[in-house]
């Protein structure tokens, strides 16, 4: 569709969306309390998602070293005591420490889930209800309570049963790596943890689905996801085409065998993404690159033509001829001028200093109370009136146990530390990734 | 690494085989029917044209209960036409079938003043709208939120672009259309995935960014738009007041990224492709095997030695390089040579075997995952998928029976569900203009003619 936007559209989408006024705005989630026994990463993100539009989390890990992830740091690299692979995925979060496996740590736990509208857990099929903090026990303390099981296989089911998974089990089991990377090579495995990320999002779904539920009923419910099968969900045509076909989908690096055009080329600086799959778009391309012949080429007539496969791959090497010459930044001017997606390959530092990025929240600075100043990726969706915002980054182990325990539990300070005692709850061990950085001053950021 | 959390994570498992029953009792997906569906009160449509990225936001919708209405052009959507070499079913492509599940679908041709009418009336009556128009494009039909919301302060509005609806390059990247290859290069993912060069004055073809085999960009952007309608609608709860969702895909897969941004802020280093190991975790990879490729992990100190064990190579652990958690990251790719001179000696099956023999005779410490690297045609040929409806065979009434991915989640109360495939376009016409606003055959033949339906 060709539009130039109507008048006045990108200045009133620009005031609407303004970043300065975020905080002057309600919260879409604000009221919903939600109870994270978790760790690494499906779960966390999870709350982490949902605290981002104002869900108040609270974060249960075991006393002393907490959640597995703080000591996950990229190439081994710890900064300010903060581990980087824990902190995307535990922004905002108010942080306890309980040891579950204690009665009384149980008894804590119930207290607090008896005061959640939803629970996330991530431990294997079965455990919660062993340790006596399963869905049926917690529903009777808690009718209304909405409860999200995550995990590899799922809770039932061959595969549920002895086997551990990890996000690259998931990525491995589900077929997403075999139909990742380049024919005659090794399956590829993703850069990111991406079955943990995208099923913390559809276990957001899910959450958000019940809540919409119990608005009407009043009832909770227990859910449960498998990470597996969220990336099974988003194969697009590969199940379909099997089981009309009997045929294997392989690997086919970076061109798309279903769009046509539509891969990456390499320019004179840098690596630039293609697609044009309408003839509009496609005869837009041609024109970029000076060979409008192609538009009357019967290979190239129509999109149907152009999927066929030794005419795809064909035109796939006109392209790359073309954009060999060119640099990145004129062939994605040339999209915009003709119509067609140009998009360069970007990594991190394109992100930092990108000011569209940064306009819109995607890349995200503030000044945080105990750590300072941090660049992190900023919520993903902008809503208009209920904007999402990152309000702290993540904290130490049992960081506000004092705060969450009294305001919640009505504990005094020396119930408190009594339980300390008896190890049922506990903080920080002194350790790189578990503690505050080495200047914080006792109190700053904490609540109580 | 010796971690308490070991045992929450990896446990044993001499699980209460009750918990299983029960649970698969609750939540057997041939008995979801019975069950209430949590957004059954829900009316959308769906609008987007040429992205996944919005018929897989209304098929979750329409997964979890909403009525979606689809709205194609006349001659049907672009993406009825994205399949692979071309391949069509009884007139459809094969990645449109997997994302017309549960819709009606209906034609209306925006380019005109009576097919704009017509939307208009029914944006007027329904909860949610999904469009993927270039931003700007609805508002200057007349037909964006700014004016919608005026008629239906209750509409939550969800628009899908690439560059978004604001910031510097919205209104500059206009006639550039969405695509999941763009969306995937702009996130940062395709920048991380793939082979890094052996050489790097001679990079082969396949060492090169990657991206993600599926359209991995599209989803991400389909399922955020989903997350932002959801949360959208807890505040209309309380106000009563719909809202405009701005979803751009490359933003939502950037979401995934990580601590990429993060971590160039503070130690300055871009993150970069590392190939089939990990920048934080090791061993956690792929190896070669036998018959294929193996995923295996076993990255804390006591998980190596359960590794370690099962490889009968305990003296690894001595080894200077592979002593700490840090330094088996720093040492992933002589790590990797190790384990994957072990793995080449067996199959796929023999490693799972070894792996869940140790676990289960509990010769020593040490959770071990392991799995092999499935081609889709193996995942196809497993029967817990078909058992747990992730992998169902649809009985579709227009295109006969399908095999595609059901719902990755199950619920006690309102399970998601399937209930049918695809509709070729305009087959709801009739049902849908005569229930929402009231029209006739024959005042349906007249629009028809004029090509508005």
């Amino acid at each position: 569709m060709r539009a130039k936007g109507s008048k006045g559209y990108f200045k009133w989408a620009d005031r609407t969306f303004d970043l300065r006024e975020v905080f002057d705005k309600p919260e879409a989630l604000a009221g919903i309390r939600v109870i994270e026994l978790c760790t690494l990463i499906l779960g966390p993100a999870t709350t982490d998602f949902l605290g981002e539009f104002g869900a108040e989390v609270i974060k249960v890990e075991l006393p002393g070293t907490g959640d597995t992830m703080r000591y996950v740091p990229p190439d081994g690299w710890f900064w300010r005591n903060l581990c980087f692979g824990f902190a995307p995925q535990n922004h905002g979060k108010y942080h306890v420490a309980i040891d579950v496996h204690h009665p009384e740590g149980k008894e804590l736990f119930r207290r607090l889930v008896a005061k959640a509208d939803v629970m996330v857990e991530n431990v294997r099929p079965g455990t919660m209800d062993r340790w006596e903090l399963g869905y049926r026990q917690l529903s009777q303390v808690n009718p209304r309570l909405i409860y999200l099981a995550a995990t590899g296989f799922g809770q039932w089911g061959p595969f549920s049963v002895g086997r551990a998974s990890y996000d690259l089990l998931a990525q491995a089991a589900s077929g997403l790596a075999g139909i990742t990377g380049f024919a005659g090579r090794s399956p590829m495995k993703s850069g990111i943890f991406v079955g943990d990320y995208f099923g913390a999002l559809l276990n957001c779904i899910a959450i958000m689905a019940a809540l919409h539920f119990r608005e009407r009923s009043g009832q909770g419910q227990f859910i449960e996801f498998s990470q597996a099968e969220g990336l099974m969900r988003a194969m697009d045509w590969t199940w379909i085409y099997h089981g009309l076909t009997g045929k294997e989908r392989e690997r086919s690096g970076n061109r798309d065998v279903a769009i046509s055009p539509s891969d990456i080329f390499r320019c004179k600086d840098g690596l630039v993404a293609i697609a044009a799959g309408r003839d509009t778009e496609f005869a837009g391309l041609c024109k970029a690159m000076g060979q409008e012949r192609l538009i009357r080429d019967k290979r190239f007539a129509s999109l149907k033509a152009r999927l066929v496969e030794e005419h795809n791959r064909a035109l796939n090497e006109i392209i790359a001829i073309w954009a060999a010459s060119r640099t990145v930044k004129e062939v994605d001017a040339l999209g915009q001028r003709h119509g067609f997606a140009a998009a360069a390959v970007q990594n991190a530092k394109d992100h930092h200093g990108d000011a569209h990025f940064r306009a819109r929240g995607a890349v995200w600075q503030y000044e945080d109370s105990v750590y300072g100043e941090v660049v992190e990726y900023g919520p993903a969706p902008k809503l208009s009136k209920t904007p999402g915002r990152i309000k702290w980054l993540s904290r130490p182990v049992g960081f506000h146990n004092g705060y969450v325990f009294r305001k919640l539990l009505g504990l005094t300070s020396s119930q408190i530390q009594a339980l300390e005692e008896q190890k049922v709850i506990g903080r920080w061990a002194d350790r790189v990734g578990a503690k505050p950085p080495e200047d914080w001053k006792p109190g700053t950021g904490q609540v109580f | 690494m010796v971690n308490q959390n070991d045992e929450l994570i990896g446990e044993a498992s001499i699980l209460g085989a009750e918990w299983t029953q029960w649970i698969r009792a609750q939540t057997e997906p041939a008995r979801a029917s019975d069950r209430p569906e949590a957004l059954d009160d829900l009316v959308v449509l769906d609008v987007s044209s040429g992205s996944f990225a919005g018929p897989f936001c209304s098929s979750i919708l329409a997964e979890w209960g909403a009525e979606v209405v689809r709205i194609e052009p006349p001659g049907g959507d672009i993406t009825r036409q994205f399949s692979p070499f071309g391949m069509e079913h009884q007139g459809t492509g094969l990645a449109y079938l997997a994302e017309g599940r549960n819709k009606l679908h209906i034609t209306c041709r925006l380019e005109t003043a009576e097919g704009r009418r017509l939307f208009r009336r029914l944006a007027a009556k329904v909860d949610i709208a999904i469009e993927s128009y270039a931003p700007g494009q609805m508002d200057g039909w007349g037909i964006g939120y700014r004016q919608l919301c005026r008629a239906n302060p209750r509409l939550i509005y969800a628009a899908i672009s690439t560059y978004g609806q604001f910031g510097p390059n919205a209104p500059r990247s206009v006639l550039k259309p969405d695509y999941d290859v763009a969306d995937q290069a702009l996130s940062g993912l395709v920048y991380m995935t793939g082979e890094p060069a052996q050489d790097p004055r001679r990079p082969q073809p396949h060492e090169t960014p990657t991206k993600s085999g599926n359209w991995m960009g599209w989803y991400a952007g389909g399922a955020w738009a989903v997350f932002g309608i959801l949360a959208a609608l807890q505040h209309r709860h309380r106000t009563g007041e719909g809202q405009l969702v701005d979803v751009s895909p490359p933003e939502a897969l950037m979401r995934f990224t990580e601590d990429a941004v993060l971590y160039y802020d503070k130690a300055g280093t871009i993150r970069k492709r590392v190939g089939v190991v990990d920048t934080s975790v090791s061993p956690y990879y792929f190896v070669r095997c036998k018959d294929g490729h193996q995923m295996i992990a076993g990255f804390s100190d006591v998980n190596f030695t359960g590794l370690t064990n099962i490889m009968e190579r305990p003296e690894l652990r001595q080894d200077p390089r592979f002593t700490t958690f840090v330094k088996r990251t720093q040492n992933r790719l002589a790590l990797h040579a190790e384990v994957e001179q072990w793995s080449q000696q067996y199959t796929s099956q023999e490693i799972l075997a070894k792996v869940q023999d140790y676990m289960q005779s509990k010769r020593g410490p040490g959770t071990v995952a392991t799995g092999r690297v499935n081609s889709p045609a193996e995942t196809f040929q497993e029967g817990h998928w078909w058992e747990r409806g992730s992998l169902t065979k649809v009985e579709d009434p227009i295109y006969g029976v399908l095999s595609m991915q059901g719902q990755p989640w199950k619920a006690t109360r309102t399970p998601p569900r399937m209930k049918w495939a695809c509709r070729l376009v305009g087959h709801d016409n009739a049902y849908v203009y005569m229930k929402y606003l009231g029209l006739s055959a024959s005042k349906l033949s007249e629009y028809k003619k004029r090509g508005t339906i």
